[in-house]
């Protein structure tokens, strides 16, 4: 018998089995009605500082938690519990990013019971987050004004693959050659119509508006047809 | 560096449809990568003979094409020998 070469179509999307793992933890937690929000940064633009403050307020009325993704150790999962709610850290290894079987994964061990909100912070990283879906119901990118007013530029696919913009310690604003209307134009640019909402942590400008938009989204879901 | 995941899964994807055919020895696997799917070509193709290690796709080569403005990240074909 001779081997014949040919050539078989297939048509599979290489990240099927995390989409698909996705896919079925969105299912779970739409009928939970447990609204998702994932993180996604560069280092040190201020995730966790952002999400422990964001978490000591909806924990005052709302059933919160949250997963917190680093290549090494559990810094950010004990600042994040000094909020007084249920929190797991999820070590990567030297993984640049989270998938959807981590989470799933993470949940379990947490096993948080019945959640308003749940917040996956992911490893600080531009790139590779992107490609991965974590079944969020929302993808919040963060930037801070001590980083470039380009960032959106040098990295389309991040604020391609989210749904919000954050921009990070406002109250530092001027301490560098950060310019406000340039970096919301290049928001604009890459993803025209993209809600940006400008904030400090530190000082609470803006924190009332990311709090509101936090709640609005949830009640937007809920209203959703399943 | 999440290319190998992707190359991962790939050779999962390739090996499922392999399978499904009964077998077969696969000389390569062609891609569609999209410029916009956030995934560096070149990274790619560095990792995708460490991810068929072990796998019914080693030894197999990679074929790439290049699509402009798409995030597709699609297996379309494999070459095989049966």
């Amino acid at each position: 018998m001779t081997l014949k070469t040919r050539l078989v179509e297939v048509r599979a999307n290489a990240l099927k089995q995390n989409d698909l793992a996705a896919r079925a933890l969105r299912r779970k937690f739409e009928e939970a009605g447990t609204f998702v929000v994932s993180l996604v940064s560069s280092p040190g633009a201020g995730k966790t500082t952002l999400l422990e403050a964001t978490l000591r307020r909806l924990r005052e009325r709302r059933r919160v938690a949250a997963l917190v993704g680093d290549l090494a150790t559990d810094n950010d999962a004990r600042r994040l519990a000094r909020a007084g709610v249920p929190v797991r850290q999820i070590s990567t290894g030297t993984m640049c990013h989270l998938e959807a079987a981590m989470v799933d994964r993470a949940l379990d061990e947490l096993a948080p019971g019945p959640l308003d909100f749940l917040f996956i912070e992911n490893v600080g990283n531009l790139v590779c987050p992107a490609s991965f879906d974590l079944g969020e119901a929302l993808r919040v990118v963060l930037f801070s004004v001590t980083e470039g007013d380009d960032k959106p530029l040098k990295y389309p696919t991040i604020f391609n693959s989210s749904d919000v913009a954050v921009l990070t310690k406002l109250d530092l604003l001027g301490a560098g050659d950060f310019d406000l209307g340039q970096a919301r134009w290049n928001v604009e640019a890459v993803r025209p119509g993209m809600d940006v909402l400008e904030l400090s942590t530190r000082t609470g400008t803006g924190w009332e508006r990311w709090i509101d938009y936090l709640e609005s989204k949830r009640d937007q879901a809920k209203e959703r047809p399943k | 560096m999440h290319e190998l995941s992707i190359a991962l899964g790939i050779v999962e994807a390739v090996a499922e449809a392999l399978d499904q055919r009964g077998g077969g020895r696969v000389r390569s696997v062609h891609l569609r990568l999209g410029a916009l799917s956030g995934v560096a070509k070149q990274a790619l193709e560095s990792a995708y003979p460490l991810a068929c290690e072990g796998s019914p796709l080693e030894g197999s080569s990679l074929v790439v094409l290049d699509v402009a403005e798409s995030r597709d990240l699609e297996v379309t074909a494999m070459e095989l020998d049966e």
